[in-house]
């Protein structure tokens, strides 16, 4: 096959100079056979399965690498949502557990496993109870275990009674971990239709309808995206749809490759790949920039969320073209902490909570990596969550909380973690009592939208 | 030898078609050895990465002597240069190369090690990838 000279180029400069890399290659694995009434057994069955197939992930995935020149940011491992499985556990022995989970992510050399979760939007069982009680206390005494719980879906409504216990989590979370910037609520992601072969972590776990094992990929380049609508210059919104969607049709295209060959070095099948715009808080590497290249003054002027929806939608136009084994979020993800621009927006006063909101209805995910005040009450967090949680229900998407009521921290204060979760300057809460909505309890009925058949 | 779902899901049509109703377990297994005897080919559930090309790409100041120095790190490794495009843009040398790596007895990372040598001592850039990620990406 012949090649040009440009496109080998254009390939090179992606990968040198626009960041463009894969974000995650994430290796579900099922607990679903690990069970024990015995804790020590059960807490062996599970750090042995772990090990079994994640032994050699970061080390099939620097394989891959280099072979094609393309780095794998990182390298990461789901779980079955920890509730089923262990369903008759009380949160002590899930705390425990947890601490396994930690131990197996360490062995194999990975920075974050997920899947302490949950999926709670139609009711809880006693197990689910128990984990969703233990999650402060796992997020404090662990590392890598990331946790996620879903209160609602388009199907089965919102539950009301989820929304307010997961607000008094995060409010627990993040007294608990308030030497470290109260970092236990970054690994926490509350969801609303939550997909169940998403590859991205902290929101990550192996549904149940998942295979014994699979290899997910989770795609990135922001970078590349932005360079490409610099270079259109002054185009109209069809042209601009164009650019975006040739950018994202390659940068699939070689996400799938590299996910199809990790997966098969470990000889276990290929999921999905996500086609989800993921930002760094690197130069450049920016979802806020995009918007701003599209022609908005700042994040959170008007017309930012339709330049979004206009990103969003092409990125997910190319994809689908490029692969047919899309899933996960598949959309531009906005987390504050971690895109620079948006972080400068925050700062700069020019993009507020109730913005953000408005951005989240046309994109993937939701809220998040936001730090709001310490003092915010529960309640108030709970109206956010159910805020959220509706626009996703009513919108048949998914939609996701990952707030950080930062300890002792207010407005004009940040938390930095470093990294790639970054630096979350502290933003205002609309100071209104949201008290009597919230605690009423019970479910949220599922909208017309779930009356399809 | 592992089996791609792919292939398994072969094998066992396959064994349905053949055996139809006499199916019974010794004859089910009789049929099923013989097909994973038989199976010879490797995997191929992906574009496959064992085909053996690379591309090899250059760049740098232009000076004498690049040409020769990385054409005969090739020769070193064994690998047959298939394509070659050279350009100058002033005093910037661009170079891009197909590599056919079959012949070669080392192994893609040992080749990517010697040439990575090599760039250091000419101070300039090489980068050597395998050929299925510009397929990938570059075509429909």
């Amino acid at each position: 096959m012949h090649y040009e000279f440009d496109e080998i180029l254009e390939t090179i400069k992606m990968t040198e100079i626009e960041h463009f890399d894969i974000r995650t290659v994430t290796l579900g694995i099922s607990l679903r056979d690990c069970y024990h009434p015995d804790l020590k057994q059960a807490k062996k069955n599970v750090y042995d399965k772990i090990l079994k197939y994640g032994q050699n992930h970061v080390k099939y995935a620097r394989e891959v690498e280099r072979q094609y020149g393309i780095s794998i940011a990182n390298k990461r491992v789901s779980i079955t949502p920890l509730s089923i499985p262990f369903d008759a556990f009380n949160w002590e022995q899930f705390v425990e557990l947890a601490e396994t989970l930690d131990k197996a992510a360490e062995e194999i050399g990975i920075d974050y496993l997920a899947g302490y979760s949950a999926l709670v939007q139609k009711g809880f069982t006693n197990g689910e109870r128990e984990l969703i009680k233990s999650i402060p206390y796992t997020l404090s005494s662990t590392k890598r275990v990331c946790s996620s719980v879903n209160v609602g879906s388009t199907k089965a409504g919102i539950n009301m009674d989820a929304v307010m216990m997961m607000a008094n989590v995060i409010k627990d979370t993040a007294e608990k971990t308030k030497d470290n910037d109260s970092i236990g609520c970054a690994k926490l992601v509350v969801f609303c239709n939550v997909p169940e072969d998403n590859p991205f972590v902290a929101g990550a776990f192996h549904g149940v309808t998942e295979p014994e094992v699979v290899l997910n990929v989770g795609i990135s380049g922001p970078g590349v995206v932005l360079d490409a609508i610099k270079e259109a210059g002054r185009v109209d919104m069809n042209t601009l749809s164009e650019v975006i969607k040739k950018t994202i049709f390659r940068i699939t295209r070689a996400g799938e490759l590299m996910g199809r060959n990790v997966a098969q070095k470990h000889g276990v099948p290929f999921g999905i790949v996500d086609i989800s715009l993921a930002p760094t808080p690197a130069e450049g590497d920016s979802i806020g920039d995009i918007l701003k290249a599209m022609g908005v003054e700042d994040v959170g002027a008007p017309g930012t969320t339709a330049a979004l929806a206009m990103l969003n939608d092409s990125v997910k136009k190319a994809g689908l073209m490029a692969s047919s084994s899309v899933g996960g979020m598949s959309g531009a993800f906005i987390p504050v902490s971690e895109d620079q621009a948006m972080i400068e927006a925050v700062e700069k006063g020019n993009l507020s909570l109730e913005k953000l909101e408005a951005m989240t209805s046309v994109c993937s995910v939701g809220l998040d990596m936001i730090a709001i005040p310490g003092d915010t009450p529960a309640t108030t967090i709970a109206g956010v969550i159910a805020d959220e949680s509706a626009i996703g229900m009513i919108n048949d998407k998914t939609t996701a909380v990952r707030i950080i009521p930062a300890y002792g921290k207010n407005v004009g204060d940040s938390v930095d973690y470093g990294g790639l979760l970054g630096k979350a300057p502290v933003m205002s809460v609309r100071n209104l009592c949201s008290a009597n909505f919230v605690t009423r309890g019970g479910k949220i009925p599922a909208p017309m939208r779930s009356l399809t058949n | 030898m592992r089996f791609s779902e792919e292939e398994l899901r072969k094998i066992t049509l396959n064994a349905i078609e053949e055996l139809g109703d006499k199916a019974s377990p010794d004859l089910v297994k009789k049929v099923i050895s013989r097909a994973v005897a038989t199976q010879t080919t490797p995997s191929q559930t992906t574009a496959s990465a064992t085909e053996g090309r690379a591309i090899l790409t250059s760049f740098g100041m232009n000076k004498p002597g690049i040409v020769a120095a990385i054409t005969s790190e090739i020769g070193k490794c064994n690998c047959d240069i298939q394509d070659l495009t050279q350009k100058l843009m002033d005093d910037f040398f661009t170079m891009i190369m197909i590599l056919d790596i079959n012949s070669s007895n080392l192994d893609f990372m040992q080749i990517q090690e010697n040439m990575s040598r090599l760039a250091e001592e000419m101070n300039i850039k090489i980068y050597l990838q395998h050929e299925d990620i510009f397929r990938a990406m570059h075509r429909v």
